[in-house]
């Protein structure tokens, strides 16, 4: 009885071995899969040339390649490298700078302007509210607080995918982790009766560096845990 | 051409390798020219290599996918999938870009084995003197 694609190649090895090497997720996907089924025509023509299933198999897979040239292939052409792998300072440094800025960005948009709208004349936006404005202003609260959540979920998922050692990914969600503990709202009228407000926002330790320490760590283990956990369950996999 | 410089994936059937450098962008060639003529499936394509050069040149099996994502990914070659008989199947075919990259090519290769006819013809007739 002939065995089937999966029995005869190790593919998910394969599949590893290639992520490991850098190239993109994509990539290893479309190629695996044409692959497999290169090997099941090369079969279903040894078959047909009347041959044992054993030689069937061995001469199927001599036909396909050996699994060092297949991956050599890939993984010597530097095209087909995932930006994870090419540049993880950009993946890993600047982009989820980015993506947490342009989230606060929108953030501190919809409080600004549900200021506007809910309390003009109001000398702060941080005062109690009701109906719609709560739900307004809920909006722009979570994407402030959640975002850099969400950036570090990204930064664990990208580096799994790619398998990428804990380095990189843990330099980003260090840096998503500092800036959310540490960045601080400030919203004030400026002195024209009718002039628009204020908002700005910094980063800086304090009043309490206890409490922005403590924020960071909040930040840094939620966002990494999910990433952790992803590395101890496929550590355990390879080592059964 | 760069990306088929690495591996030796021509071989001729006397199992001899060939010099990757001066095999340089074959493997390219072969595969625009027989999809400029029909759509096809990596392992039809590696057949008709096989069977249209009389089984002369043997292109590597598995490692003919990274020469056509490569192709696809510089616009040469298009690809969709096609299911035939129960089997998605990924057929690819030759766009405008890749028609242009065939003539270019096919120049070239006929300069060049030009150029090695005449040496050989001329080392000939210089042993005919000799």
């Amino acid at each position: 009885m002939l065995k089937s694609s999966h029995e005869l190649v190790n593919w998910s090895e394969f599949r590893e071995r290639l992520l490991r090497a850098g190239v993109a997720p994509r990539h290893v996907r479309r190629y695996i899969k044409e692959l497999a089924d290169h090997l099941a025509d090369l079969r279903t023509e040894e078959e047909r040339e009347g041959r044992s299933p054993a030689d069937t198999e061995s001469a199927a897979l001599m036909g396909l390649g050996s699994m060092d040239d297949l991956a050599r292939a890939m993984t010597d052409r530097r095209e087909f490298q995932s930006w994870c792998a090419q540049a993880p300072w950009a993946m890993f440094g600047l982009a989820p700078i980015l993506f947490l800025g342009g989230a606060w960005c929108i953030a501190l948009l919809i409080l600004w302007s549900g200021w506007n709208i809910f309390l003009p004349g109001g000398d702060t936006p941080f005062v109690p509210i009701d109906g719609f404005a709560v739900f307004y202003f809920g909006v722009g609260r979570l994407l402030y607080f959640v975002a850099p959540v969400l950036v570090g979920w990204e930064i664990g998922l990208l580096a799994a995918r790619q398998r990428l050692k804990a380095l990189w990914p843990a330099v980003g969600l260090v840096l998503i982790a500092v800036m959310g503990g540490t960045a601080q709202l400030h919203a004030s009228r400026t002195a024209v009766p009718t002039g628009l407000g204020h908002i700005s926002m910094d980063f800086a330790v304090g009043p309490s560096v206890h409490g922005s320490l403590f924020h960071a760590l909040v930040i840094f283990s939620v966002a990494a845990l999910p990433y952790f956990i992803w590395k101890f369950q496929k550590a355990r996999f390879f080592s059964a | 051409m760069q990306y088929l410089e690495p591996l030796c994936i021509i071989k001729f059937m006397s199992g001899r390798e060939t010099n990757p450098n001066f095999m340089n962008g074959v493997p390219e060639l072969l595969i625009l020219r027989l999809l400029q003529q029909e759509e096809m499936y990596g392992y039809e394509i590696v057949q008709a290599i096989r069977s249209r050069t009389d089984a002369v040149i043997a292109v590597g099996e598995g490692v003919v996918y990274p020469v056509l994502h490569g192709l696809e990914r510089d616009g040469a070659l298009k690809s969709r999938r096609k299911t035939v008989n129960g089997r998605s199947r990924i057929y690819y075919s030759v766009t405008r870009a890749g028609s242009r990259r065939l003539a270019d090519l096919s120049k070239d290769w006929s300069n060049l084995t030009g150029a090695i006819q005449k040496m050989l013809m001329g080392g000939q007739h210089a042993q005919v003197i000799a």
